[in-house]
């Protein structure tokens, strides 16, 4: 059988050997011309330019010049397209082999009817087509991010309805997305990432262990979202549920993300230099004690003889935060001729963290070339390839984590070098020296990976059209996790672990669409389409212990290797059929038929229907004559689809063998958890309406949707009669909701010839309940306290509580402590029970708080102060998400809080890791803190440089850009920042803030010249 | 699906170039394959274990596998629940309710344990049994592997009926109807006997020859069939047939589970490393001076360990406690076979030729393979001429030639009176994870 890459070659040589007889001669001439703000003059890059009925089309420059060649001679209909103006069209007479100019000037308006997207997989079609949210996210609004290295992290606040978090603070550390909340339990919740057409993974692989431990599920500091490159980014569209993503099939129940690359345009060359000089700093330090007196924990760790005694203290954190300093240098080129277009770009990234010793470094190069072969084929290749790597440092739960060591520790320990016994002293509590792990531990991850893809669109004749696309994703990544001997205890002999992952993605999608007219007024757009995706994902370790001195690869007395390898495939069919009924009302209906490797063969093939309306009500007559002087414009939508999840275990359809030797015999035994034949996905039904109303002759427009998903047939362990030699088995049964509501408003403020302000408000609510378990008395507890209950939201805190008396208020009672070697008696709080029905009683377990947000608001603005200043400001909140702050518990049982500091003066009970009796170390209420904040998450101001000096250096233009990312957060919670997760992207465990590198305020200065 | 593609763009000659791009992109689907029946690469394939040598070969050894390493489950409950073992102050709750009776919980895994992994080894039996037939394996291989999966299926059912009332037999339906020990008593010894047909076609040489992939080391294959029925019979009343299978096992041969390092004998890891359990003094003191057994058992010159309830005085155990060469565990004991013997000719009025056989395993001072020797004196034919005297006497040989062999649960039932100890817990309940699954039993 042929390896995917080779079919992908002998794909690509075909398809080349066909060209020569596939290009035509024509009589063609040239279009160009500029897009400039009717109202400012300042030129309108990235507007969409497209001549009807052909295949030709081009976006704007930064300098709003546009160029498209090959377009046929005669009369041509030209529209022109951007995100925040009013579409126009004009008609160009085109002479052969001249050039023909035609400049636009476009209307500021805050509504995107007009707008071109790409629904799903189908045709691209304009947004007043389709009856689904389709977010769309302009490429300068994520290339010009402030501060974000990666994709997601530049989307924080800029799509309505979803939950974007960084994990950790760590450069090149991970993001997770929620998008209209969680649709899973045990399968993973992330969206679905497709560049340029392709599925990329986006897997988070934790190889090592560096936040979470092992033994809860090894969350992992980064995602593969962070090889791309932002900078290379056109837009970004997100389909939000299985309303949008039905023709994803059984991939999409977590929503679509599609990201669009920068493709050259036909015209003259155009050469882009971006410099980047960043600072970031930590927003704070942990609070810790630093009073002059002996506390409890310090007498107990050997920092002081009694309590009460003089101490001296240590405050490491200055040792252990710097400010890093980041550059970003870009390069691209394009243009483009002879039906040709280019777009070359190659970028260099490095970031140090607020962390001594980590970074993040990341070299790519993109090449993305277009070749029109005639004005009915068109043959595009991308290839993008990355190297990065990050540098580490374990934090969260590890004992080995930095960060983990402050809160651990208490601050009469001295961890600085001691000259005389040359050597760092051990840490009193657990885990090695702080400074030890700074500066001896590695934990490096470097990725190579290269994301390709051919796609050759044919328009044999006007009406219908097909599109080809072959994709690849390959890389790999290599992780390290190598602690140097005695740096834990002095009989620790040092470990490195050395896991390498390798990933291939294969796609192959084929489209089919055919426009047609059968009668007036009547518009129909069929399409068909076939895909077909291959996974492979492949990790072997390689470990040791024992190691040589010195040394910091596998190599030593003891060695240990694994493996283990992920593969599965999916087939699909698609056909979808959209109908234009009179230019104002359209339906769409789809059907998917998804097969799956991971579904049993009884399932294999699901169906996934979808439909949609619009109509575009504000085009009506009656509507214009009564209140269209309220409403210009308005458009009701109304939409329904279903999507799938595969099942979390690719193999769990099986009855797989486990080894068992006996008598010194390899054997093999029946896992105890039994397959299923019949697994099939998890399944989303989704039903969204909504309307975008314009107000103000379109100055205002209002965005309003609600959704409703139910994703039944969620995979889950389901315990089996142990008669029948299993003990579970993995079944289709738990149920969850999401529903909510997402506003959004978006005014063109001010519209001056020197001053326009524009702002986007956005608020979204969403409530998920889990509907249904295996039994409904389940409780699965995942990570420390997120739990998934029947009727609750899913990864409530649910934990001990404190004992209460009739009023509510916490009850105490007399507790024996030893103080100072004698027992004393004082009054303490203590842990709540319950009475059970048989009379006797157990520690009460509450559900004591809920890390899902009550909503989630945004405001962002854009002022353009004359021709060359401009200014914006995004501002992104989250309310009424709880933090369970393992922070502030952990560094108040071990006396290093602040808080603290007053145990004996009468001031606070006592805390500390000593004096915890009554099950105090169990009761989690008090850490259960309001997470909601507001950030200041990008604010930038730039100014244009275009006067005739700067042609003295050869550029058109100079842009100089300060800006800042996190540069404040307006909050409650009182740990660094409410915002980090300890599990990362984990489906369920989310708001745990355990010794979690805080996010950086980041400052940028940078400098684009373009030639 | 991807000749469809062709087929469709052969049909529009105009399509002219276009025509051919799609026909060549049909062509790469073709190529690009759509097999979505991929086998999990991380496990051995369902498929290939099912139906080839190798796996066949592999499964029998994981169905001993299985049954070796769940032997505690059955020596646990027995021992404890019985006046054998007690538990030391680090023992888990459930093995302390055990040993007192008391606070029972239907969710311990000393509960569900024994009836998870019998059950478990049962369905590899099956497994075995359902598939070893269409391998092309020549009548004496076939043989051994149907005689072998039998006697560990008889085996497993065996012990589950020592523990639980009544059990479910057949598990190939889903929430299978409990059965009462007679008649899983009958299903045991009809396996048995179908074992022994089957062992009957093959050779000691076909035995020899299949050893090294199949048997393991120290197990003797017609002898524990023999044993076992023997065993099995005297549960069921069938004293002549008892009789006549114990006649047939070898007294000089064990039979054992063996288990090389890195496996471990369970019952070791259970008393020296975990140190849940130790033998309760009362074995010690309740012998007959000058019986050598309980030394062979325990360590008897010991201080009396920690104990938990402490109202309870224990010794540390003995026997199975090397962890560098770990111990084999025997599938039976020779001697067991004359103290069956003797109980059925007992109950068949048979007194004299029992009072032979019980002086037999007293007056034992040597024994060629690896059991207790008594060493006692011959007891008086006056002492042993009445069926009461000659059952409390062989109860008494068994609990000190048997100890801890997760036999003497099953003997409290069939000695009554002869007997003065009570167990602690007539049987374990229908563990909770199989009442709240199976709709046939729900949870009482």
């Amino acid at each position: 059988m042929l390896s995917h890459h080779e079919r992908f070659v002998g794909l690509l040589a075909a398809v080349v050997l066909l060209l020569p007889a596939a290009v035509a001669a024509q009589q063609t001439g040239t279009v160009s011309g500029r897009i400039t703000d009717a109202s400012t003059g300042r030129p309108v890059a990235d507007a969409q330019l497209r001549v009807a009925g052909t295949l030709l089309g081009t976006t704007s420059g930064d300098d709003g010049a546009y160029e498209i060649t090959a377009v046929p001679a005669g009369a041509q209909s030209i529209t022109v397209r951007r995100l925040g103006y009013e579409g126009t069209s004009r008609t160009v007479t085109v002479t052969a082999a001249q050039t023909t100019t035609a400049d636009f000037q476009l209307r500021a308006a805050a509504v995107t009817l007009g707008q071109v997207v790409v629904s799903g997989v189908g045709a691209p079609a304009e947004r007043r087509v389709v009856g689904n949210t389709v977010e769309t996210v302009a490429g300068s609004d994520v290339s010009e991010s402030p501060g974000a290295t990666s994709i997601d992290q530049a989307l924080q606040g800029k799509i309505t309805g979803a939950v974007i978090s960084e994990n950790s603070g760590q450069p090149g550390g991970g993001v997770s997305i929620r998008l209209r909340g969680t649709n899973s339990i045990l399968g993973g919740s992330e969206p679905l990432y497709v560049v340029d057409g392709v599925i990329i993974d986006n897997s988070s692989d934790a190889l090592v262990s560096l936040g979470a431990n092992a033994s809860r599920g090894n969350a992992a500091l980064s995602n593969r979202l962070a090889d791309l490159d932002p900078d290379e980014i056109d837009h970004i569209e997100v389909l939000k549920g299985a309303a949008a993503a039905a023709l994803y099939g059984s991939r999409a129940n977590n929503g679509v993300i599609q990201i669009f690359t920068k493709h050259g345009r036909a015209g003259k060359t155009h050469v882009t230099v971006k410099g980047e000089y960043s600072l970031e700093k930590t927003p704070d330090f942990y609070a810790l004690n630093m009073s002059p007196t002996a506390g409890y924990a310090d007498v107990v760790f050997g920092g002081a003889d009694s309590i009460g005694a003089p101490v001296q203290r240590f405050d490491i954190q200055p040792q252990i935060f710097r400010t890093g300093q980041g550059t970003n240098d870009q390069v691209s080129i394009s243009g483009g001729n002879g039906g040709t277009t280019y777009y070359l770009s190659g970028g260099y990234d490095t970031e140090q963290g607020i962390l001594r010793s980590t970074d993040y470094r990341r070299w790519n190069a993109r090449t993305n070339l277009s070749q029109q072969l005639s004005d009915k084929l068109q043959v595009s290749l991308g290839a993008n390839y990355i190297r990065s790597k990050a540098d580490f440092v374990p934090e969260g739960e590890q004992t080995q984590g930095l960060l983990t060591s402050v809160i651990f520790t208490p601050t009469s320990y001295n961890p600085t070098f001691d000259k005389a016994t040359g050597s760092y002293p051990y840490n009193p509590v657990l885990g090695p020296n702080p400074f030890v792990i700074m500066n001896q531990f590695e934990a490096p991850e470097t990725v190579a990976r290269f994301l390709g893809n051919v796609t050759i669109t044919a328009r044999p004749f006007s009406h219908l059209s097909l599109k080809y696309l072959a994709g690849v994703d390959d890389y790999r990544q290599e992780d390290k996790y190598f602690q140097p001997p005695f740096s834990t205890s002095s009989s620790f002999t040092g470990s490195v672990e050395n896991p390498a992952a390798t990933s291939r993605l294969f796609n192959n999608d084929l489209t089919a669409t055919y426009d047609m007219e059968p009668m007036s007024g009547l518009g129909l757009t069929s399409t068909a389409g076939f895909r077909y995706t291959s996974n492979w994902h492949e990790t072997v370790e390689a470990a040791a212990g024992n190691l040589p001195p010195v040394t910091d690869i596998v190599t030593g007395a003891v060695q240990t290797a694994s493996q283990s390898i992920a593969e599965f495939r999916t087939v699909g069919w698609y056909l979808e059929e959209r109908a234009a009924i009179a230019g104002r009302l359209y339906l769409t209906g789809g059907l998917n038929w998804d097969a799956s490797s991971a579904f049993g063969p009884d399932e294999r093939l699901q169906l996934f229907p979808r439909a949609g309306l619009s109509w575009v009500l504000g085009e009506e007559p009656f509507w214009k004559r009564s209140i269209g002087n309220v409403f210009s414009s308005f458009r009701l939508r109304a939409a329904f689809g279903e999507t799938g999840g595969q099942p979390p275990g690719l193999y769990s359809q099986f009855n797989n063998f486990v080894n068992l030797n006996f008598s010194g015999k390899p054997g093999l035994v029946a896992s105890t958890t039994a397959g299923n034949d019949s697994l099939k996905p998890e399944r989303q039904r989704e039903y969204e309406m909504g309307f975008d109303a314009g107000l103000f002759k379109d100055r205002a427009q209002l965005e309003f949707t609600y959704y409703n998903k139910r994703t039944t047939d969620l995979v889950l362990s389901v315990p089996l009669p142990p008669s029948t030699g299993f003990l579970q088995q993995f079944q289709n049964i738990g149920e969850l909701s999401n529903k909510g509501v997402e506003i959004a408003l978006n005014t063109v403020n001010v519209e001056r010839p020197s001053f326009t302000w524009r702002s986007r408000l956005t608020y979204a609510a969403n409530r998920n309940r889990i509907q249904r378990l295996a039994t409904s008395a389940d409780t699965l507890l995942v990570g420390y306290l997120n739990a998934v209950i029947e009727g609750q939201p899913i990864g409530v805190f649910y934990g001990g509580v404190y004992a209460r008396d009739a009023n509510g208020k916490i009850a105490y009672k007399p507790t024996v402590v030893k103080i100072n070697g004698r027992d004393s008696t004082v009054m303490l709080p203590y842990r709540g029970t319950v009475t059970l029905p048989d009379g006797s009683t157990a520690f009460a377990n509450r559900i004591i708080g809920d890390p899902n947000p009550d909503f989630t608001a945004t405001f962002s603005n854009s002022f353009d102060l004359g021709k060359h200043l401009q200014m914006s400001v995004l501002l992104d909140g989250r309310f009424g998400n709880d933090v369970a702050n393992f922070t502030r518990r952990i560094s108040e049982l071990f006396g290093v809080g602040k808080d603290t500091q007053g145990e004996f003066t009468g001031d606070t009970i006592p805390f500390t890791y000593t004096l915890n009796p009554n099950g105090r170390s169990l009761i989690y209420e008090e850490y259960i803190e309001d997470g909601s904040f507001v950030k200041l998450r990008e604010v930038a101001l730039q100014y244009l440089f275009d006067k005739p000096w700067i042609r003295r250096f050869g550029a058109q233009s100079m842009t100089v850009r300060l800006a800042a990312r996190n540069l404040y957060t307006w909050t409650n919670y009182s740990g660094l920042d409410p915002e980090v997760n300890l599990f990362s992207e984990n489906t369920v465990a989310r708001g745990v803030d355990f010794a979690t590198t805080p996010l950086p305020r980041q400052f940028t200065l940078d400098l684009t010249l373009s030639y | 699906m991807p000749r469809f593609m062709l087929v469709t763009a052969a049909a529009r000659p105009h399509w002219h170039h276009a025509a051919r791009i799609v026909a060549l992109l049909g062509l790469g689907l073709a190529a690009a394959g759509c097999n979505l029946d991929l086998e999990n690469p991380n496990s051995p394939p369902q498929n290939e274990v099912l139906s080839t040598p190798d796996g066949a070969f592999a499964l029998a050894v994981g169905m001993q596998a299985q049954f070796a390493n769940s032997i505690d489950d059955y020596v646990v409950t027995n021992s404890l629940i019985t006046d054998e073992w007690g538990t030391r102050s680090r023992a888990l709750v459930s093995y302390i309710s055990l040993f007192t009776g008391q606070n029972i919980d239907n969710s311990y895994l000393v509960i569900e344990s024994p009836w998870d992994n019998s059950y478990q080894t049962i369905r590899s039996a099956n497994t075995l049994l359902a598939n070893v037939g269409t391998l092309g394996f020549g009548p004496a291989l076939t043989n051994q592997f149907t005689a072998l999966a039998k006697l560990y299926k008889a085996m497993a059912f065996g012990m589950l009926i020592q523990q639980y009332q009544s059990v479910p037999i057949d598990i190939s339906v889903a929430g299978p109807a409990l059965q009462p020990r007679a008649v899983v008593l009958d299903t045991v010894l009809a396996l048995l006997q179908s074992a022994r047909t089957d062992l009957g076609q093959v050779t000691d040489a076909d035995i020899a020859a299949s050893r090294s992939r199949l048997l393991g080391a120290g197990f003797d294959f017609r002898n524990t069939v023999n044993a076992m029925l023997a065993r099995y019979q005297l549960m069921a009343g069938n004293y002549a047939e008892a009789i006549a299978a114990a006649d047939s096992v070898d007294p000089n041969v064990l039979s054992v589970l063996s288990y090389p390092i890195p496996e471990r004998n369970p019952i070791e890891d259970l008393a020296f490393q975990l140190a849940y359990v130790g033998a309760l003094k009362s074995f010690v003191d309740e012998a007959q001076p000058g019986d050598q057994r309980p030394a062979y058992w325990v360590d008897v010159s010991a201080a009396p360990l920690a104990s938990n309830p402490p109202d309870s005085v224990i010794l540390p155990l003995k026997k199975y406690s090397d962890p560098v060469n770990p111990e084999p565990f025997p599938l039976y004991l020779p001697d067991e076979m004359l103290l069956i013997k003797a109980e059925a000719l007992t109950r068949l009025g048979q007194n004299a030729q029992a009072a032979t056989l019980v002086n037999d395993v007293r007056t034992q001072t040597s024994s060629s393979v690896d059991q207790p020797v008594a060493g006692l004196p011959a007891l008086p034919a006056s002492a042993l001429d009445t069926q009461d005297e000659l059952l409390a006497e062989i109860a008494y040989e068994r609990r000190y030639e048997l100890f801890e062999q997760g036999l003497r649960w099953e003997d409290t039932r069939r000695f009554g009176a002869a007997l003065t100890t009570t167990p602690t817990l007539e049987f374990l309940p229908v563990p909770r994870s199989e009442c709240v699954t199976n709709p046939s039993h729900p949870c009482g």
